[in-house]
């Protein structure tokens, strides 16, 4: 009876605490653990939701991203350094390899202070380019908070991010506003499509170096809505590098500030969803695709599950199931907006690129599914799903089959095609003519041999 | 050109005139045509000599000849018309009527020219002597005729077996 409880017990703590699809040792780099308590209720929300939080600072000895060389931690949080790099166990080369072996990355900048070179070089390694002095912040002279920022005009106030395409689904939206303190621009490369910006900065926003004042027409990188404030990375194992401009907007002081813009009126910060919305989605709570079953067969009724071999021109169907992790359930996935998930019949190239229709749905996950005719050509095809989209882990599914020819006792018969009947009809007159012949031939032969013999 | 074929009638004539009982009726006709004769009158000349002097059987392998050029024709042209949607139906329904043709074609050799080959000028009175050497370096009639159906029941098999 009590084990049965304590069985239970753990069901109910399993279904309470919310937790990530890729685990939840979670590793927060912190330079100054004194400014700790700075960051409390994003600690304690983390916790809420389930993650390990093991707070430490770069300098110091036990910390290691790696353990007998896997993976120590799942998650990994910096926040930005005062000092010129992250230490030796957080150099470039080992982030790069946490993100290798699937490892998640949340990287804070700051505008207060220059970034430090290391971080510098690590988001070069990924396209994300910083400004060139790594000591500019984003001012804009509408949408900042006048109570706190006054003179300066540093702390944006902006709307939370719609979707980035009408085909994407939006993660990050939400009523209220954003005071984001102090931003570091980011810049991304143009032609890498693992990057996406989550936030950019409003159209009316600059870069600003503080210290040296307003640079020379042909310094400006970026202005506008081309600098970003949130920018984010999915590798193509899917996992995720996410720059958050400004560490200050994670602060306690910012989750409960209340702002006002030059034209609008007083009103409280949605900081602390839009941090839980922004881990959520940095560490994998969100945006998690699976593909559950992946079904194909002839469209026959009690045709076999899943055969090795098709022949041309074959009704084929094609099934499958995809779930989408949301927090700490499995739900079934809805295309965003007029996206479509399609299905490539391919050798070498696709003879079909099909929508995939969703035709049902399970408890977790929705059904999609197309029919189609096999082309008149075979060889070895397979069936691929190929789905990368922002903010979404890749779907790269590819089933292998054989697809045959006809075998000889597969064409149809030549009298079910009315256009061969003229050569059928033909072909039996010269037969039945043939016969008619011989009769006639046999008949016709004794009169004149008897006459020639007689003679 | 009509005087050749005037020629050649009155040849092919002269032995027939000697081996069947119709010849004397044969010379009694028109046997000449005249230098100045119109095609008409050429065409109805060569077609009244044709249709006295040949034996009955080639007239008849005639017949089916022609039969099996008109089908082979009617075949072609629905193809050259409709399309070639079943193409084996094409080739073995045309084939059929082809092949059929040459085959006949082959039989209509090996049992007419036994006649028309032998020279009976030459031989005078041994006429039956010469038409057992004729045939001993030949083939029979019956021979012939056998190997016709066996070469005409594989093409049929094939041509049916192909049509599927």
């Amino acid at each position: 009876m009590r084990w049965c409880l304590a069985l239970l017990v753990c069901c109910l703590l399993a279904a309470v605490n919310a937790l990530s699809s890729s685990g939840s040792r979670l590793l927060a780099v912190l330079e100054d653990t004194d400014q700790k308590d700075l960051y409390s209720t994003l600690w304690a929300d983390l916790e809420a939701r389930g993650y390990d939080v093991s707070i430490e600072s770069p300098k110091s000895d036990q910390l290691a991203l790696f353990k007998h060389g896997e993976r120590a931690y799942d998650h990994l949080l910096i926040l930005p350094p005062k000092s010129k790099g992250l230490g030796p166990s957080l150099t470039p080369k080992h982030i790069v390899d946490f993100m290798n072996k699937d490892g998640n990355i949340l990287l804070a900048l700051s505008g207060k202070a220059s970034t430090s070179s290391a971080v510098s070089s690590l988001l070069l390694e990924l396209d994300i380019h910083l400004a060139n002095d790594r000591s500019a912040v984003v001012i804009d002279h509408f949408n900042y908070d006048t109570l706190s920022a006054a003179e300066k005009h540093d702390v944006l106030v902006l709307q939370r991010p719609g979707p980035l395409r009408t085909d994407v689904k939006a993660f990050f939206d939400g009523e209220g506003v954003l005071a984001l303190p102090r931003v570091a621009p980011q810049t991304l490369g143009g032609e890498s499509t693992l990057l996406a910006p989550i936030l950019s900065a409003p159209a009316t926003a600059y870069s600003y170096n503080p210290k040296e004042g307003v640079p020379a027409p042909e310094d400006i990188l970026a202005t506008g809505s081309q600098l970003n404030i949130v920018s984010s990375m999915q590798a193509r194992n899917s996992a995720r590098f996410t720059v958050l401009g400004s560490v200050e907007a994670l602060e306690d002081k910012w989750f409960s500030a209340s702002v006002k813009t030059p034209s609008g009126t007083e009103t409280p910060t949605v900081n602390r969803e839009f941090a839980k919305q922004l881990t959520a989605w940095a560490f994998k709570e969100t945006g998690v695709l699976k593909v559950d079953k992946v079904e194909h067969r002839l469209a026959t009724e009690g045709s076999e599950l899943n055969p090795s071999i098709y022949r041309i021109k074959n009704e084929t169907v094609y099934k499958i199931e995809v779930s989408e992790y949301v927090y700490d359930k499995w739900v079934p996935f809805e295309l965003p907006g007029d996206d479509e998930l399609q299905l490539e019949f391919t050798m070498l190239s696709p003879f079909h690129r099909l929508p995939l229709k969703p035709i049902g749905r399970t408890e977790t996950s929705t059904i999609f599914s197309a029919q189609f005719v096999t082309p008149d050509q075979h060889g070895i095809f397979s069936f691929r799903v190929n789905y990368k989209r922002p903010f979404f882990t890749a779907i790269e599914e590819k089933h292998e089959v054989t697809v045959r020819h006809f075998a000889h006792d597969e064409y149809p018969r030549s009298w079910v095609i009315t256009g061969g009947w003229v050569w059928i009809a033909g072909l039996w007159a010269v037969i039945g003519g043939f016969l008619a012949f011989v009769v006639v031939w046999l008949y016709s032969a004794p009169v004149a041999d008897k006459l020639k013999k007689t003679q | 050109m009509a005087p050749k074929r005037h020629a050649a009638s009155t040849t092919s004539a002269a032995p027939s005139a000697i081996t069947t009982p119709a010849a004397p009726k044969l010379s009694s006709g028109p046997a000449t045509l005249k230098a100045n004769a119109s095609a008409a009158e050429i065409a109805q000349h060569v077609w009244h000599q044709y249709s006295s002097t040949t034996p009955q059987r080639t007239l008849l392998l005639d017949a089916f000849m022609a039969f099996l050029v008109l089908v082979g024709g009617l075949q072609f042209l629905y193809c050259v018309l409709a399309g070639n949607y079943p193409f084996n139906a094409f080739l073995s329904g045309f084939g059929a009527a082809v092949g059929q043709f040459v085959l006949t074609a082959s039989l209509r050799m090996q049992t007419s020219d036994s006649g028309v080959g032998s020279k009976p000028s030459s031989k005078g009175k041994n006429a039956r002597f010469a038409d057992e050497v004729e045939e001993g370096t030949g083939t029979s009639h019956e021979r012939a005729f056998a190997d016709y159906i066996f070469g005409s029941l594989i093409l049929h098999f094939f041509c049916i077996n192909f049509i599927n």
